[in-house]
């Protein structure tokens, strides 16, 4: 008899647990139950055609988009959602919503750094504002995370006047500063021109040496081969492959998989 | 070769003469302007983030506030204001009330140019690209803080060409409020016009006082926030 769903206890308990994950907008259903768990220090990426449901997944991993049913889970926390009295999950409270978010980081594909804000400012701004941190520590914490993606000189450049490349690393030490438990990247450099990929690759090569735990959205299948510890293929809205990069790669069990391999690797 | 009679009567001496009378009253056009323009902005903000709301009766009413106001004249506001309000509200409270001209005024014009800047301030915070308020969101922030701190500041930059014109035309329509008597500077105007009978160089220097006004303190305020504005933009 089975008593509960509960996995055995493993060594390391996973920082991001996906249970059934399904999101629909309208009669659309963009995840059709997605279920996976990443350990600490791992590096996931997720490939795969466009419209297959990849930005969804990610964003419903910190709540940007609510699922539809399924469960996540951050660091064996239920994520955006409660356990009611009557065993059944409701929306949790906007203020502890915000504070599982504080703990992921996110880099999105258009940057989105603010306009009316320095690069340091960028960075500060979530440490004052989310953090409560005063303004002289959260400056020097700002400093340090920019030196870390190699933009020292530019704290004090508007957005404006960063590069693509730039641009896009300031996002990154904005997410980083934070100390997050995981930090996503959706297509971080998608947008950027096919010369200042290289720049924003190295930052994210080198968090994933120090052992950030990360999930990458990405178009870069070098990276994916070359970074990444585990691979998934997603299609129409479920995981069609999922193994170690040289297996995705070098010889993936789906068709459908080794089909859209051959049209974007040359 | 001008007669005698045109140019004495184009002579503006006569505007200048009664400088200190006429200085009481621009006073007061731009005590009810700043006012005015307070109470506007105010009430336009929090109008704004009614039409915003995910709330649809507060979506209903402040879109109808925004009707009622965009399309009601001043004219017919401001005197219905200054006659009617007190009436009305005598009746519903029971009791004497009444408004003196120069807070009806204020409020006349306050609430007609809240429907104005409340659309003006719609259209800025709906340009921030919706990326910077998910920016936000990830990194924990909650809804007030991302208005505070992302929206607004963006949202006020890239509105300000607009809400300043119509600052401009709430400057320019202080001027109907003579006639409910406030002393402001057309009420001044026509009074030394009683005693001298000289409209056209009293009236074309009112008029002339305005555009004045008027094109210093933009130009003033354009250089101001063009500097303001482009940090950042550049």
């Amino acid at each position: 008899m089975k008593l509960s769903m509960d996995q055995p206890v493993s060594q390391s308990r996973p920082i991001v647990e996906c249970r059934n994950l399904r999101k629909a907008f309208g009669a659309n259903e963009v995840l059709r139950g997605i279920s996976f768990e990443i350990p600490s220090g791992v590096v996931l990426s997720v490939i795969g055609a466009s419209g297959s449901g990849k930005s969804t997944f990610l964003r419903c991993l910190n709540f940007l988009e609510q699922p539809t049913s399924g469960e996540v889970f951050l660091d064996g926390e239920p994520m955006g959602i409660r356990l009611g009295k009557d065993g059944r999950f409701t929306r949790d409270s906007p203020a502890n919503i915000a504070r599982m978010r504080a703990q992921i980081g996110m880099v999105f594909q258009q940057f989105n750094l603010w306009p009316h804000m320095t690069a340091l400012e960028n960075v500060t701004e979530a440490l004052r504002q989310v953090k409560g941190m005063k303004r002289a520590e959260a400056i020097e914490i700002g400093r340090q995370f920019l030196g870390k993606v190699n933009l020292s000189d530019k704290a004090d450049a508007y957005p404006a006047r960063l590069s693509g490349g730039q641009q896009q690393r300031v996002a990154i030490a904005r997410a980083l500063a934070m100390q997050p438990k995981v930090l996503l990247f959706d297509e971080a450099t998608s947008a950027l021109d096919p010369e200042l990929t290289g720049e924003v690759l190295d930052v994210m090569r080198a968090l994933a040496e120090e052992g950030m735990t990360m999930v990458v959205v990405t178009h870069e299948m070098r990276f994916a081969k070359d970074v990444s510890d585990r691979v998934i293929f997603l299609h129409e809205g479920l995981i069609e492959e999922d193994g170690v990069p040289a297996d995705v790669f070098g010889n993936p069990a789906s068709e459908r998989c080794r089909r859209f391999l051959s049209s974007v690797v040359h | 070769m001008m007669s005698e009679t045109l140019r004495q009567s184009l002579d503006l001496s006569i505007f200048w003469e009664y400088r200190a009378t006429l200085a009481v009253g621009l006073l007061q056009n731009l005590y009810i302007f700043l006012a005015s323009a307070s109470l506007a902005m105010a009430l336009a903000l929090v109008i704004s983030l009614s039409r915003l709301s995910g709330k649809m009766w507060l979506r209903a009413i402040s879109t109808c506030y925004v009707e009622l106001f965009r399309n009601t004249p001043e004219f017919v506001l401001l005197i219905w204001v200054y006659y009617v309000l007190p009436i009305l509200l005598s009746r519903l409270l029971s009791t004497q009330f009444s408004l003196t001209a120069f807070v009806a005024s204020v409020l006349g014009l306050g609430f007609a140019y809240s429907g104005f800047l409340s659309e003006t301030i719609r259209a800025g915070i709906q340009s921030v690209p919706r990326g910077h308020i998910e920016a936000g969101v990830s990194l924990g922030m909650r809804e007030r803080t991302i208005l505070r701190r992302i929206v607004l500041p963006q949202a006020l930059r890239r509105m300000l060409p607009e809400a300043l014109s119509q600052l401009v035309s709430l400057f320019k329509a202080t001027s109907i409020v003579s006639l409910v008597a406030v002393p402001d500077i057309m009420y001044q105007v026509s009074m030394v016009n009683v005693d001298q009978m000289q409209p056209l160089p009293l009236y074309t220097g009112a008029a002339l006082l305005f555009c004045l006004v008027i094109i210093t303190a933009t130009q003033m305020i354009q250089i101001l926030s063009d500097r303001w504005r482009r940090r950042g933009w550049a």
